[in-house]
């Protein structure tokens, strides 16, 4: 069976590990891909120096990150005839309404705010693992 | 023109005056002073004039007595009065001596009455010898019968009436001049006192004008400036009173300067406050999360004193990030803008009580009022001190009471608790910020409460205020504006 193919554009390497503990609680096969901004991104998705572009089932997208935001990524994103289907799950600390605004109009399947109080550094895991369980083990079950 | 040589002026103009009245009517007094004795003169000439030609007259009798009687009683006052006349002569003629025309009359009734002496006196020798008969009888019919001395007499008459005449017409016009000299000096008077008092009522009122109306203008420039209003004053002369607006004005600028520079330098703090806090949460969060990582990773492999240790540090990343959340709102209360909405305080104190008071606490809260205000700031307010009374709470059994007493233009609320109390020594530290009189591994314990409650009361000229003993309670009673 095919494995379902994730890809994580994330700059902070602490969100990286976070995201991984709490992918592998859910016990599923996949095969995880990591970009640190919306450029990277996009130059995996599309292949480069003779590698073949990658087509992921899931794509976690934060927003805030240098070169390329994640709003320009997602934007690029809905413009490539291949890839413009592609779920993509938006996981960020900023709680703008503007940005809530245009990311639903590009086209998401899920908005996760991250908790930016740390006191309640335990609720912050326990959204995580949360929301993984309810939007993304649905996708790598199948 | 300087102001104090404008005073001088006016001044030395008053003293001119009169100085220049004086002098004048000094001059006058000497013009009156002379007239009269001009006058006294001319009354003692008239006078003497008088007594001569009384004397003369005396004379003339005597001599008619003699003559007509023959008794030598007659001749006593002719002698007597020989003797006196010459005396007269003398002191008239000193008295008229600067008057020519006198002097001629007088020179001329001298002669006059010389000539009549000598006819007098040859009648009457001729007489006392009678033995020559004949000669007293040629005498007598040539010269007494032809009125000889009658004539001699009416001449000295017209001559004394000449003389008088003059003199009273002098004597007129020396009346005259001094009744017009010394109306004279009454009118220069008048004038110059007059005038003196225009000129001071004049210069009095200028400069009274002059100074109480920039004096005025320069008290209403600070009290702008006390207002924190820094506005200029506008004075385009050139005089002491010039020099001190200029000197109010360079000093509003600066403080308008200066107050500025702090502000932005305050914003500045505030930003970089804010910037701080929230750039000093991440690396702990990371800290955080990786101890935690740890923790789940090598759970069973872990021995108690490290699983201690690693305990620790959740704890102490805890009170960091409760001192960096207090700097955030302390910075917070600067960043944002009152914003008035109406406030049922019932409310407010109910939902803050709801969510940080243990229900094991016995809550009393009074009659609160509701009324149009900051509900941020009121709400920081409260949610400080009712956590306070939580943290220092009575153990057994916590009482929190919340009331409000009205004041005309404050609403007066107190927070009170039942627990560990102050000590008066510590009443004006606790609310300095990051004072704290609890030891510092204390979770909750910050000391950034009590400074953003005393922050946010001090930007609104409210007050605040603590009764307290230790072991008896604290009681936070703190004002709020009701607009």
């Amino acid at each position: 069976m095919k494995k379902n193919v994730i890809l994580l554009v994330e700059d902070d390497e602490l969100d990286v590990i976070s995201v991984q503990r709490s992918l592998k609680k859910l016990d599923q096969e996949y095969e995880l891909h990591n970009a640190y901004n919306g450029v990277e991104a996009l130059e995996l998705l599309r292949g480069r120096k003779g590698h073949d572009g990658i087509i992921p089932d899931v794509i976690l997208l934060d927003l805030n990150m240098p070169k390329m935001n994640g709003i320009e990524f997602l934007k690029e994103l809905r413009k490539d005839e291949q890839l413009k289907d592609v779920k993509v799950f938006i996981m960020t600390t900023s709680g703008e309404e503007t940005d809530r605004k245009e990311a639903d109009q590009l086209g998401i399947s899920g908005y996760l705010i991250k908790p930016l109080n740390f006191t309640d550094n335990r609720k912050r895991t326990d959204s995580l693992d949360a929301f993984f369980q309810f939007h993304i083990r649905k996708i790598l079950a199948n | 023109m300087k102001l104090s040589t404008q005073i001088l002026l006016g001044f030395s103009l008053i003293i001119v005056l009169s100085v220049v009245n004086s002098y004048v009517n000094y001059t006058l007094s000497q013009q009156v002073n002379q007239n009269s004795t001009f006058l006294t003169n001319s009354e003692t000439i008239i006078r003497n004039s008088g007594r001569l030609n009384k004397s003369i007259i005396d004379m003339q009798s005597a001599f008619r007595g003699y003559l007509l009687t023959d008794d030598d009683d007659f001749l006593e006052p002719y002698y007597s009065s020989l003797k006196e006349i010459p005396t007269l002569f003398k002191e008239q003629s000193q008295l008229v001596q600067e008057y020519p025309v006198h002097r001629q009359r007088l020179d001329s009734i001298k002669v006059l009455h010389q000539e009549w002496i000598d006819y007098a006196n040859s009648l009457i020798s001729a007489k006392k010898k009678l033995g020559d008969k004949g000669d007293y009888e040629t005498l007598f019919n040539t010269r007494f019968r032809k009125q000889f001395g009658q004539k001699l007499n009416n001449q000295i008459s017209d001559k004394f009436r000449e003389f008088d005449r003059y003199e009273y017409k002098v004597r007129q016009v020396r009346r005259e001049t001094l009744s017009e000299s010394i109306s004279q000096t009454n009118t220069y008077s008048i004038i110059f006192l007059g005038v003196i008092i225009c000129i001071g009522a004049i210069s009095t009122i200028y400069i009274v004008r002059l100074i109480s109306k920039r004096i005025a203008a320069m008290v209403n420039v600070a009290h702008n400036i006390s207002n924190g209003n820094f506005v200029n004053v506008e004075d385009n002369q050139n005089d002491e009173l010039t020099s001190l607006s200029t000197s109010l004005n360079i000093m509003s600028a600066t403080l308008n300067k200066n107050i500025r520079e702090l502000e932005k330098r305050n914003n500045e703090l505030n930003q970089f406050a804010y910037v701080v806090s929230h750039d000093l949460k991440a690396p702990l969060r990371g800290i955080y999360n990786v101890t935690q990582w740890i923790e789940e990773d090598l759970q069973t492999e872990l021995s108690p004193s490290l699983k201690r240790y690693l305990n620790i540090i959740p704890e102490r990343i805890a009170r960091m990030e409760g001192l960096i959340d207090g700097l955030l709102d302390y910075a917070r209360i600067a960043r944002e803008k009152p914003l008035k909405e109406y406030v049922d305080v019932n409310i407010l104190v109910r939902d803050i009580v709801d969510d940080i008071v243990p229900k094991d606490t016995e809550i009393s809260i009074g009659r609160l009022p509701g009324f149009a205000t900051d509900k941020l700031r009121l709400e920081q307010v409260f949610s400080n001190l009712i956590s306070n009374a939580v943290k220092y709470g009575s153990a057994e059994h916590p009482r929190i009471g919340i009331d409000c007493h009205e004041l005309p233009k404050f609403y007066e609320f107190t927070v009170s608790d039942n627990g560990i109390g102050i000590d008066p020594g510590y009443h004006d530290k606790i609310f300095v910020i990051f004072q704290t009189l609890r030891e510092k591994n204390a979770k909750e314990s910050t000391g950034i409460g009590l400074a953003i409650v005393k922050k946010i009361l001090d930007d609104q000229h409210c007050s605040i205020r603590v009764e307290s003993e230790p072991g008896h309670g604290s009681s936070f009673i703190f004002t709020w504006n009701k607009n």
